[in-house]
């Protein structure tokens, strides 16, 4: 039963609190400044401009461009659901041997990304690759730029974007009432059939919330394209980079950026259509855990393994060899003539060597940790107020909250600090340019979207007879948030707070233009030692940043889930027991 | 009932706290960065890599000056002055070139002062009307080969025989970020002769058509991997750098750098200094303008960085080679002002029309 009536609404003080918090906030951090910046960039006298539209239809190489990216896009939101789900299923869902180390593997993407991840595989497959240099030795006539373009950056970002299938994907399918498997099974369903009618369709709201991440994924495509994609293949999100970084030009980037955001929001409004119109019992209502089910087939079994190994060779090498390649010299990486005397602890020295290393890491991972806490923390309350009160004051907010999606972070940035550069009555009178918080807000900022997504799926395939249970045994509405509800989407709050925390850590878009003077954050300072004219060892010094930053991420992911298993438990048997009482 | 209520009192306080506390931080914040006359002197500049930053630290704290390095691209780092002029953070800027510096002036975000070194400098170097920023240090930007692969005698004589000659078809490196300072200097000089006011943003069609057919033929830089790299295994013959950077690559890569030196020379830039309007610092600023870009400093700066010292008197410091280089370097006439005030349309038309 969900209530519509803004009467309800308004009846708990609580509820009547955090709205006006969110209303304050959106206000404050994501209309007025961005509101601000566009009506700049594109009223520049006081005048609408079409200039910025002329410029773009008539540009071939902005149109293909973007076009590229929209394709890229709608490949992905294919290619990564397939490849996705499978390797969900194979950790998770069918007797595979071996599922725990195939489970780190496909995690490696969760700990690396970027420019070193597209490096990565170009340092394999690309023209110098020692793969291509292999197969050539025995077919020379293959062609050695075959891993380029299209194909090249749709399997690197397909790769490299399952990320958030495994997480929640996996979270969502622990969840799933077993019972009704082996009910099915008893009345004599296949194992397909099973999967296809009874799996897939539970996991629903899970699967639509990661596309439409994948799909945002996509259209911002940067790195790949600029390191895979050849003069063929070339995104829209280099072009926004450089436009959004001159004056004159910022009203194009915008205009590009609302372009990609819009269609994200289109497609996000059509999942909340198909949501809405769902009804999904997902969580297990009784203590039969999910049991991992045989493929009876044995040659489906055989197939199976062997594309699940494939897979996992794919995904490993990339990162042991960033790890291999911290230890080479840069020129023998670069020239493809690695020896046993290119190895040297030398990059590690020249990181270490610098004056105040560690200071940049302290601060990253203390602004990181508060803003994805704060971030996780305030949307728990926001989207569970957006799922519960269905009105039109809280579908504009829920829109409103996707505003960093569709502008580039640094159009954010700019504005944060053109706004909040005078004493602003918004924020008690305060100046926020120059200081510590204002990079903080903006690391919020940026996650809200993401956040937001992934926690209201969670609470949508929470059944409500748990929660009307709970009403009627005369629990109030904190007390059931706070005992039944948050338990079970507890698991995935953590592992939004810990994607959120690693994206957050070597961050530089929104650091380079807010960031204190006295604490520089990581990304910027992994940026400053990779820079220089005479800098030739930027790509090693950024694999040993990597490799760094892999053991913090990979520390981050075994607090959430090295011990997780338990917990989740726990949790459900503690909901279980409100709900009983 | 009651209880509810509490529950809700609890969490409104965290929220409320939270906020408090946001507010609180930026209150110290905003006492260290901006608000008193002394303290740190926060040094913007897009010139700390290689160990400059750490280098002119300690130099500074030598001399008895307590300051922080703020080191960003240059792009990044001019967005982030004007973006913050209402209220600055930094107190010094330096190592933008001076096109930046146009902008920085243009936009109110630098603030005149004439240095104690004024005359030892060229002041047709830096800002020769108003003196709102002053010359440090000069760079040319030019054509490299390998002379290893490529004997001197087959290498072109005039830049622009790259795309004009089918020879050397998708043999050179364009670099397509125009975002960055280097490609858009190499915009600047490819347009430069064809300064046209009835020409579309001020070229002419031949001027466009020059950098089509350069962009056209080049071979596209690639992300993460240098130039020297490329070179040394056969990808591109040819390529553009800042002189700067020649020394330390031939080291790295056993290459022997030969510079492609046409007839209308090559574009040059300046790297500036410049107090930033508004800052409460302003005397340190000052201080440490007249410390930096003095002779003494200077000569040790170039001596180390391989640098070439626009003061004169700190010229004799510079190493030899680059000496015998800059000074081979015909300068490529360039109208700066012009330049300024159409690069950004250059680059956006550039953008949208001619790269590959």
């Amino acid at each position: 039963m969900r209530t519509s009536s803004w009467a309800s609404m308004f009846r708990s003080p609580f509820v009547v609190i955090i709205t006006l918090v969110t209303l304050w906030f959106v206000a404050t951090f994501l209309v007025f400044p961005n509101a601000n910046l566009l009506i700049r960039t594109f009223f520049p006298e006081g005048q609408f401009s079409f200039r910025a539209v002329e410029k773009l239809v008539s540009s071939e190489r902005a149109m293909n461009s973007l076009w590229h990216s929209f394709a890229l896009a709608a490949t992905l939101a294919v290619t990564v659901n397939v490849v996705g789900i499978f390797i969900v299923l194979v950790t998770d869902y069918f007797k595979i041997r071996g599922a725990r180390m195939l489970w780190l593997g496909y995690a490696t993407t969760l700990i690396y990304g970027g420019i070193v991840l597209a490096a990565g595989y170009n340092f394999i497959y690309g023209r110098y690759g020692f793969v291509t240099n292999a197969v050539r030795n025995w077919f020379p006539e293959i062609d050695p730029n075959w891993f380029s373009g299209y194909f090249a950056v749709v399997v690197v970002m397909t790769l490299a974007t399952t990320t958030n299938h495994m997480l929640f994907l996996g979270s969502s399918l622990a969840k799933i009432d077993y019972q009704t498997i082996e009910a099915a099974r008893n009345m004599g369903a296949s194992t397909m059939g099973i999967l296809w009618r009874i799996v897939l369709p539970a996991l629903r709201p899970m699967i639509f919330a990661v596309t439409v991440l994948t799909f945002l994924t996509g259209l911002g495509a940067l790195t790949a394209p600029l390191v895979l994609g050849g003069t063929d293949f070339q995104t829209i999100a280099p072009m926004i980079l450089t436009f959004s970084k001159s004056t004159g030009s910022r009203d194009l980037a915008a205009l590009l950026a609302v372009i990609l955001g819009l269609a994200t929001i289109v497609l996000l409004a059509m999942m909340n259509r198909v949501e809405k119109s769902g009804v999904y019992f997902s969580v297990a209502k009784v203590a039969t855990p999910l049991q991992k089910q045989r493929i009876p087939n044995p040659v489906a079994n055989a197939a199976v393994h062997v594309a699940a190994y494939a897979l996992f060779v794919v995904y490993a090498t990339p990162v042991l060899l960033i790890v291999l390649f911290s230890f080479v010299h840069s020129s023998a990486i670069v020239t493809g003539s690695i020896s046993w005397d290119s190895f040297t602890l030398d990059n590690y020295a020249t990181v270490f060597g610098t004056p105040a290393v560690l200071r940049p890491f302290v601060v990253s991972v203390v602004y990181s940790a508060l803003a994805s806490v704060i971030v996780v923390g305030g949307m728990l309350f926001v989207s569970r107020l957006l799922q519960k009160h269905r009105n039109p004051l809280t579908a504009t907010l829920e829109y409103l909250l996707h505003i960093p999606w569709i502008l580039p972070t640094i159009l954010i940035a700019l504005a944060l600090v053109m706004t909040f550069d005078r004493p602003n009555p918004m924020v008690g009178g305060q100046v926020l340019t120059g200081t510590t918080s204002l990079l903080l807000i903006a690391y919020v900022i940026v996650k809200i979207p993401f956040t937001l997504r992934l926690l209201k799926a969670a609470f949508a395939s929470v059944p409500e007879s748990l929660e009307d249970a709970a009403r009627i045994l005369g629990a109030g509405s904190m007390f059931t948030l706070r005992t039944v509800l948050v338990p079970l989407v507890l698991p995935t709050a953590a592992a939004i707070t810990a994607l959120n925390f690693n994206s957050l850590l070597d961050d530089y878009d929104a650091a380079v233009f807010l960031y204190h003077p006295l604490y520089q954050p990581l990304g910027v300072a992994i940026k400053a030692s990779t820079e220089g004219e005479n800098n030739l060892d930027s790509m090693s010094i950024t694999f040993v940043y990597t490799v760094l930053l892999m053991v913090i991420m990979g520390f981050t992911m075994y607090l959430v889930y090295g011990r997780g298993g338990s917990s989740t438990k726990r949790h459900t048997r503690r909901a279980r027991t409100v709900a009983a009482k | 009932m009651h209880k509810r209520t509490l529950t809700a009192a609890t969490l409104a306080t965290v929220l409320l706290s939270t906020v408090a506390l946001t507010s609180c931080s930026s209150t110290a914040g905003e006492a260290s960065s901006s608000g008193e006359s002394s303290g740190t002197l926060i040094v913007y500049t897009n010139s700390n890599s290689d160990g400059r930053g750490e280098w002119v630290t300690a130099k500074a704290a030598e001399a008895g000056m307590k300051i922080e390095i703020v080191g960003l691209g240059g792009a990044d780092l001019a967005n982030r002055i004007v973006a913050e002029k209402n209220n600055p953070v930094g107190d010094v800027v330096f190592g933008l070139n001076n096109m930046f510096f146009e902008t920085l002036k243009a936009e109110d975000a630098v603030a005149a002062y004439t240095p104690e070194w004024s005359g030892d400098v060229d002041k047709k170097a830096g800002d020769a009307k108003d003196g709102a920023f002053w010359p440090l240090v000069e760079q040319a930007i030019v054509t490299v080969y390998d002379t290893n692969t490529v004997k001197s005698a087959d290498a072109p004589k005039q830049v622009s025989d790259l795309w004009d000659d089918a020879e050397y078809d998708g043999r050179y490196e364009v670099n397509t970020s125009l975002g960055q300072a280097t490609p858009q200097l190499v915009l600047a000089g490819l347009l430069a002769p064809y300064a046209d006011e009835e020409g579309d943003l001020g070229i002419s069609d031949a001027g466009w058509k020059q950098v089509q057919d350069y962009y056209e033929h080049g071979s596209p830089a690639v992300e993460g991997t240098d130039l020297y790299a490329r070179l040394t295994r056969d990808e591109v013959d040819y390529g553009v750098l800042p002189s700067s950077g020649i020394t330390s690559r031939d080291a790295e890569y056993a290459t022997k750098t030969g510079v492609i030196s046409p007839e209308d020379g090559v574009p040059y830039v300046t790297e500036q200094i410049a107090v930033i309007n508004g800052t409460p610092r302003q005397e340190q600023a000052e201080k440490f303008i007249d410390w930096f870009g003095g002779a003494e400093v200077q000569g040790e700066f170039a001596a180390e960085f391989a640098s070439y010292p626009v003061n004169e008197k700190a010229r004799a410091e510079a190493l030899p080679e680059v000496v015998e280089l800059i000074e081979s370097l015909p300068k490529q006439d360039i109208d700066w002002s012009l330049t300024r005030e159409r690069i950004s349309e250059w680059v956006e038309k550039t953008e949208l029309e001619y790269l590959p």
